[in-house]
């Protein structure tokens, strides 16, 4: 875990065989272009526990995924830091389990990020097999792209370079 | 991806869809309403307040099928795969098997080594979480304990932190073993028809030796947990032997020559609810002995003995509905392979006086039996001399056109059957996955409970937590029709009274 100390993770959350479910991966992928050597982006189709040994070792924790509030319209950018999942039932199965995977992390004393934020956009349709977005999820991308790498910046800012500035 | 493929196949998939859902309004029944992707368990009170109905429901993930036309039938084990992140291990191996019998092609024997140990890795890790984390508080911290100390959390304040970080520690090995052969432990690339990928180096093999060591005294540690926590609590006993809790059906699980449970291959085996052996067949045959029963409730499919025929949610040799999954897999065979395995399932139903057993909450007891096997297989392949072998993969040679493959998931017999051209592109694909093969069985399980459970109109939390553990035993994990959470599947249970007005709901 040694190699992860200090470093920053960016976790996409999704499966891009069912369309909308996968933009969180999508902005991932463009995110990691972006980002310096201190940044690690990490794709996964898993939660519950195997988050735990994602996240173990790092210092700072952005997650990426595609939520279904059923609140808002289809491309809306939300961000939620893991106690709001406290209140809210999960929006997205994916969060299912990160309480107390955090819970779970703090009553074993396991090293893990001091701060953890959740960056979510509103989807159409996260249940079917479909390859591509929905309309309103493909023209929101750019700006949920934009706002992880701002999130990114402030916690460079902070401490360490972690985006690269644009040419 | 080419963006013309791309329309072509969410065209197909649209049309599909239509299809589907004109088929399924005109048989949809009130008041069920559409599934948002979340289980649904509909209950129903009659004038007295007793159940008169109680539906379990699931949602699917739909068009898989689908989707798969058209795509080279090698891409199948990979994409299968990533249907979800609960069981990509079981796709990936049924995707793997059933190349190989689309290409009439045996891999050597450290190859079939390889994806067995691989296999076993899963097995073990898939029931670790689920005894810990996603079935074990409803006994570790008890059924009637308040929701909120209901999950890991309670069991880890029950046995003591040591052992949560046993269990992290020890899954995160697993996982790591599995990801040294087969990749992403989500996106496996081990399995090739003939062979597989990667081989284990000889300088490596001392770290998998460690870890299946490791693995077996986590094993035995776990079924002494078991035995300790709820074999000694009466309460607990009376609770599993309950009538609520008990369905007489077939059951089956793959055995091998001598007819012992084996998770990655063999013959598929069916006893009856007597424990006469109904039938035993190879995967290729199982259209001959499954067919497919529609509800207009449910999206999910309920499976049944073709030669008995569906009578109906009903018990009994009369009815063609089964079970799969841990306590199935113990009663359709006469056996474990291992030793500490063997002395675990002989003390099971010699406990229960009776084989088969019927009692869905002895999947829990079962599930850690399995896990016992799995660890000692895991020690009997690391240490066997053909494991380092390079020796790993037969060329097929001959066209394709028909391959069926089958594994036992963690959560039951899983069924891949690909057709495909003689260039090996898809023409037709059809699975079937562990749960739908206990459909029948758990919508019944789910609406004994609550008839059992919920008299006069009274709902608490903890009665409603006893209707939950009927179906949580069987470690529903609809997630090859869902991408729902392993047993955290957000569930919404509802109660109407007799004049259909929501009375009761809650969400977990």
């Amino acid at each position: 875990m040694s190699e992860r100390a200090g470093r920053t993770l960016v976790l996409a959350l999704g499966n891009d065989l069912l369309g909308d479910d996968g933009v969180g991966l999508e902005a991932a992928r463009q995110v990691a272009g972006q980002v310096d050597a201190t940044v690690d982006v990490v794709e996964t189709g898993e939660a519950g526990l195997a988050l735990l040994e994602m996240l173990e070792g790092y210092a700072r924790a952005l997650l990426i995924d595609s939520v279904v509030t059923g609140r808002y319209p289809p491309g809306t950018i939300l961000e939620f830091s893991p106690d709001d999942f406290r209140r809210v039932v999960a929006p997205s199965p994916h969060y299912a389990g990160l309480p107390e995977v955090l819970e779970m992390a703090r009553r074993l004393e396991l090293d893990f990020p001091y701060e953890i934020r959740i960056l979510a956009m509103e989807v159409l349709n996260p249940y079917e097999f479909l390859l591509g977005f929905s309309e309103p999820v493909h023209e929101n991308l750019p700006r949920f792209v934009q706002r992880a790498l701002q999130i990114l910046g402030e916690w460079r800012c902070e401490n360490s370079p972690l985006v690269i500035p644009p040419r | 991806m080419d963006e013309s493929i791309q329309t072509v196949w969410n065209e197909a998939q649209a049309r599909a869809n239509e299809q589907y859902y004109t088929q399924r309004r005109r048989i949809t029944v009130d008041p069920i309403t559409r599934l948002e992707g979340h289980g649904k368990i509909d209950i129903f009170l009659n004038e007295q307040g007793d159940v008169e109905r109680a539906y379990f429901q699931v949602p699917e993930l739909r068009g898989f099928e689908v989707f798969s036309l058209g795509r080279p039938a090698e891409d199948m084990p990979q994409i299968t795969s990533r249907i979800c992140g609960v069981c990509p291990t079981a796709h990936h191996m049924a995707g793997t098997k059933a190349l190989d019998d689309l290409y009439r092609v045996e891999p050597p024997s450290p190859a079939r080594k390889i994806r067995e140990l691989v296999y076993n890795l899963f097995m073990l890790e898939d029931h670790a979480l689920h005894v810990y984390v996603l079935g074990g508080p409803d006994f570790i911290v008890g059924p009637d304990a308040p929701p909120e100390t209901r999950n890991v959390l309670g069991v880890i304040q029950t046995v003591g932190l040591d052992i949560g970080k046993r269990v992290i520690s020890t899954r995160r090995r697993l996982r790591e073993s599995i990801a040294y052969l087969g990749g992403k432990v989500v996106h496996p690339v081990l399995g090739l028809p003939g062979g597989v990928a990667k081989g284990i180096a000889p300088e490596d093999l001392p770290q998998f030796q460690e870890v299946a060591q490791a693995g077996l005294e986590f094993a035995l540690f776990t079924l002494q947990v078991f035995k300790d926590v709820v074999l000694k609590n009466p309460a607990y006993m009376d609770l599993i032997t309950s009538d609520i809790y008990t369905h007489r059906t077939y059951y089956m699980g793959l055995v091998d020559d001598k007819n012992r449970v084996n998770f990655y291959d063999g013959k598929i085996r069916v006893v009856s609810p007597e424990g006469k052996e109904y039938a035993k067949f190879a995967v290729q045959a199982y259209l001959d002995y499954i067919a497919e029963h529609v509800e207009p409730w449910s999206y999910v499919k309920f499976c049944y003995l073709k030669g008995v025929g569906w009578k109906g949610f009903m018990d009994g040799a009369e009815s063609g509905i089964y079970s799969v999954a841990p306590l199935a897999r113990l009663n359709a065979s006469e056996g474990m392979a291992t030793p500490e395995a063997q002395k675990a399932y002989e003390e099971f139903f010699k406990t229960f006086g009776q084989k088969p057993v019927h009692h869905t909450l002895a999947n829990h007891w079962a599930r850690v039996i399995e896990m016992v096997y799995a660890a000692e297989r895991i020690v009997e392949l690391v240490n066997d001399p053909e494991i380092t072998s390079t020796n790993l993969r037969v060329i097929p040679t001959v066209s394709p056109t028909v391959g069926v493959g089958v594994v036992e998931a963690p959560r039951g017999t899983l069924f891949h059957h690909y057709e495909t051209d003689e260039d090996g592109i898809l023409r037709k694909v059809n699975l079937i996955v562990a749960t739908q093969n206990n459909s029948a069985r758990m919508a019944m399980s789910v609406e004994k409970a609550a008839k059992g459970l919920i008299h006069g109109g009274e709902v608490s939390d903890a009665l409603l937590n006893k209707v939950e553990m009927a179906f949580r035993a069987y470690d529903p994990c609809h997630a090859c029709a869902t991408h729902s959470l392993p047993g955290q599947m957000p569930l919404v249970l509802s109660v109407y009274n007799a004049s259909g007005k929501l009375v009761h709901q809650q969400k977990r």
